[in-house]
Formats: C-alpha cells, sequence, structure tokens
C-alpha cells in the first residue's frame, strides 16, 4: 500500500475535497496569517475540510470551501427570506430553513416602539437580516440595516416565492449580473428578492411572466453562460 | 439518641411544641402544637445548647439516603450550562459546596445577573457556552421551574471549558480563555482561579 505524501496546497485550491481532507499544512507555511471560512477546521498543524465542495482561496490569505445545499445554515449579516411561523410577546419565530426557528424582535424596524409593533399573519413572507448566529442558539433576525434604515427589509407582497439551493441563491447575487436575470430583463419586466437560505421571490404585473421567470431561474442552476441565455430565449418564445 | 431511632414518614407525629423544638425535616402545626414530620427518615432527638435561652430538645428527621445537599439562598454550587439564550442561559446544579447532589436541581442564570459592571450590555454567548461548567451562587429560590443563580463576582462564572477543537482552555484574563492545541481565543465570563 503506498502512502501519499501530502501535495502542496495549491492543487487544492479550486478543486473537489471532501470530509477529511487535509488540505493545508500549516507546518509548511511559517509566519503567514491565514483567515479560515467556512467548512475548514483546524486540527493543531493541519487544515482539513469539514464539507464537501470546492476549495477557493482570495488573495491574501482567505480560504473557504463553496458548495450548494439545500439547507441553509446561518451566518451573520446574510439577508434572507423568512416565513412567519409565530408571534410571542417580544419577538416572532421566523422560519429560514436553518436548523431552528430564528427571532425577529418585534421592535426590530425602523422607528419601531412599544406603540407600533407591526402584526404579521402566520405564514407572511418578510426579507430580513441575519444579526446573531451562534452555534446552539437560536439565530436573531432584523428588519433593519446596520444603521436602523428600513432598507427594503420587511414584509413582501403578491409575487411568488420558490425554494432553490443556496448555490444558486450566491449565484443570482453574484456581480457582474448572473447571465440568466441579464437575459430575462433585457425582455421582461419583473421584481426579485433572493434569499441566501435558498428561497428567491418574484413579483411582476402579470402571472406569465412570473411563471417565466421563476422557471428561468429554476432551470439555470447547472447550465453555463451561453447555455442560460439559449434556455431563456427558448422560454420567452413561448409566451411571445 | 442513638437507641433504635424509628422510622418516620411525612405527616407522622413527632411529638409536642411545648416539650420539643423542631429542627430538620419537622415543623410545628400552631392549630394544635404538634410537631409533625414533612420528610422520611429516622426520629432523632439533639440536645440543647447549654447556653441557648430555649431549653427544649430538638427533634429532626435524619438519615434516609436519599437526603442529598439542597441549594439554600446564599449556598456556592457547581453547574454546567446546558442552554444559552439572548436573555438566560439554564446550567444543571452537580455540587452544593463541596458535596454533589443526589436529584436533578435546574438553576437560570439571567443577563442581569451574569456580572456586576455593565449589567445591560452583557452578551451572553460572549459570557457562556453549553456546556461550560461553572461556580455560582444561589440568589433564590426562584420560580416553579428553576433556581435563581448569579456569577457576579470575581471569583465566579466559568471554571472549565471545552474549545471547538475539543480540549480544555486555559483562562488568560477574566473574559478570554485560550485553547491550547489551536491557539484560538473564545471569550466566556472567567471565574478567578484561586491559588
Amino acid at each position: 500500500m503506498e502512502i501519499k505524501q501530502s501535495s502542496s496546497p495549491t492543487s487544492f485550491i479550486d478543486s473537489t475535497v471532501v470530509p477529511g481532507d487535509v488540505v493545508l499544512d500549516l507546518s509548511s507555511m511559517t509566519n503567514q496569517t491565514i483567515k479560515l471560512g467556512g467548512g475548514l477546521r483546524q486540527d493543531c498543524d493541519a487544515i482539513s475540510a469539514m464539507k464537501a465542495g470546492t476549495l477557493r482561496f482570495s488573495k491574501p490569505n482567505k480560504y473557504w470551501i463553496e458548495s450548494s445545499q439545500k439547507r441553509y445554515v446561518p451566518c451573520v449579516e446574510d439577508t434572507v427570506l423568512g416565513i412567519v411561523v409565530d408571534s410571542k410577546a417580544d419577538n416572532f419565530l421566523i422560519d429560514i430553513k436553518g436548523p431552528a426557528l430564528a427571532f425577529l424582535p418585534v421592535l426590530a424596524f425602523e422607528g419601531g416602539t412599544r406603540r407600533n409593533i407591526p402584526k404579521f399573519e402566520v405564514g407572511t413572507l418578510l426579507y430580513l437580516r441575519v444579526v446573531k448566529a451562534n452555534f446552539g442558539m437560536n439565530p436573531e433576525l432584523s428588519c433593519t440595516d446596520a444603521s436602523g434604515k428600513a432598507a427594503e427589509f420587511g414584509p413582501l407582497k403578491d409575487g411568488y416565492m420558490f425554494e432553490t439551493s443556496t448555490g444558486l441563491s450566491r449565484k443570482l447575487l453574484s456581480s457582474p449580473t448572473c447571465p440568466v436575470l441579464e437575459a430575462l430583463g433585457k425582455k421582461l419586466s419583473f421584481e426579485i428578492a433572493v434569499g441566501l437560505n435558498g428561497r428567491v421571490w418574484v413579483n411582476a404585473a402579470s402571472p406569465d411572466t412570473i411563471v417565466v421567470a421563476a422557471n428561468a431561474i429554476m432551470n439555470s442552476e447547472s447550465l453555463s453562460t451561453a447555455q442560460q441565455i439559449i434556455m431563456v430565449e427558448h422560454l420567452l418564445k413561448n409566451i411571445q | 439518641m442513638g437507641k433504635s431511632d424509628e422510622m418516620v414518614t411525612p405527616g407522622d407525629v413527632l411529638g409536642r411544641a411545648t416539650e420539643l423544638k423542631p429542627g430538620k425535616g419537622a415543623y410545628v402545626a400552631s392549630q394544635n402544637n404538634t410537631i409533625y414530620a414533612s420528610l422520611t427518615g429516622f426520629r432523632r432527638i439533639l440536645l440543647p445548647t447549654p447556653d441557648s435561652p430555649d431549653q427544649r430538645p430538638i427533634v429532626e428527621v435524619t438519615g434516609h439516603k436519599a437526603h442529598g445537599p439542597v441549594p439554600e439562598p446564599g449556598s456556592v454550587v457547581i453547574a454546567r450550562v446546558t442552554k444559552v439564550t439572548a436573555r438566560t442561559a439554564s446550567a444543571d446544579i452537580m455540587c452544593v459546596g463541596p458535596k454533589s447532589v443526589r436529584e436533578k436541581f435546574t438553576g437560570i442564570i439571567r443577563q442581569q445577573d451574569v456580572r456586576a459592571t455593565e449589567i445591560d450590555k452583557v452578551d451572553m454567548h460572549l459570557s457562556f457556552h453549553p456546556g461550560d461548567i461553572v461556580r455560582a451562587v444561589v440568589l433564590s429560590l426562584g420560580d416553579a421551574r428553576a433556581y435563581y443563580l448569579s456569577t457576579a463576582k470575581n471569583e465566579l462564572g466559568v471554571v472549565s471549558a471545552e474549545s471547538s477543537a475539543g480540549a480544555t482552555m486555559v483562562p488568560i484574563s477574566w473574559t478570554e480563555m485560550q485553547c491550547p492545541l489551536t491557539g484560538q481565543i473564545e471569550q466566556r465570563k472567567v471565574a478567578k482561579v484561586v491559588s
């Protein structure tokens, strides 16, 4: 049985890793500070992967694992789409597709005081920001940005919400604009809200437009740029 | 005392309040001046101290093996944190003073009882994590669910904690503990080490 030496770190970057792979050996990288992002774990001198996915590196020193899952793990400062499940005295209980229900404090709105507490029915869809996401505790959300302004957070009226994987949500939010959104935007006019927890909301003037936009986005996950443009043209032919 | 003490159960009559004083596990019913037992155990009579004004012997019910120590307001307890939320931390009380308890007691540490200064800016997650062992003092019997505990003194707080890498952390200041394997620093409300 051959014993394979751990290869140099550059060979793992941008390639697929599985949990248990030792991706970095700290003893060969002295005097550097590296930042570990999601999916990586330090065991004394070896950095090993905890998630299956692609190892990414960004200059000068950030390493993380990117993978697309249906499950969402709450992180601070993520924007998510949540559904109201219950309301208690001090907070609303929101489902954000994570391991635990999240709390939205009743005062976490712009100009929120005890006198003007919003009333959300069970099932209301909200666009929210994650404020605290500690392991073992329920995440805390807010309907304001860091400076206290409303900034588009809050309930989303009408429209259609569908669920996708977290990888597709990140692609839709990347800049430059994702090809499928650009192709749709040239011909249709619609409103879209993307949650990093794998939920997307689309609204437009007519139901046909909403359905075409939703189907185009759902189909685009594993397609390349050119394929996405062709797929969108194909779908648009059917309604025009 | 010492000669075959009889086994009594709650509600048994132990004597009259005119002749005896109730001790541990006994109480006096004022309607008829009789002392009844409130626990199960052996009835023992203790002689009064010579300098006390009230020279009645004390009757108590003790000796049953289920009588473990019970947390009382003011006693120092060791507890293991089970749940941390935004405003409270729940803990299972394991020892009262130097003795370990025989049955399960639950305690709650509220946000305002974590430390003595700046109590409204306390972040519970930067003070305790589930699984930490803390030394706390019992404030009161609390509500039906849990005792109220406090760690608002220098020598109270997290005594032992495990880092996310799995090693027991070493305290380096009153707010920080360091993992010996990875060098990562985690924040806790650390108890002052008594040397």
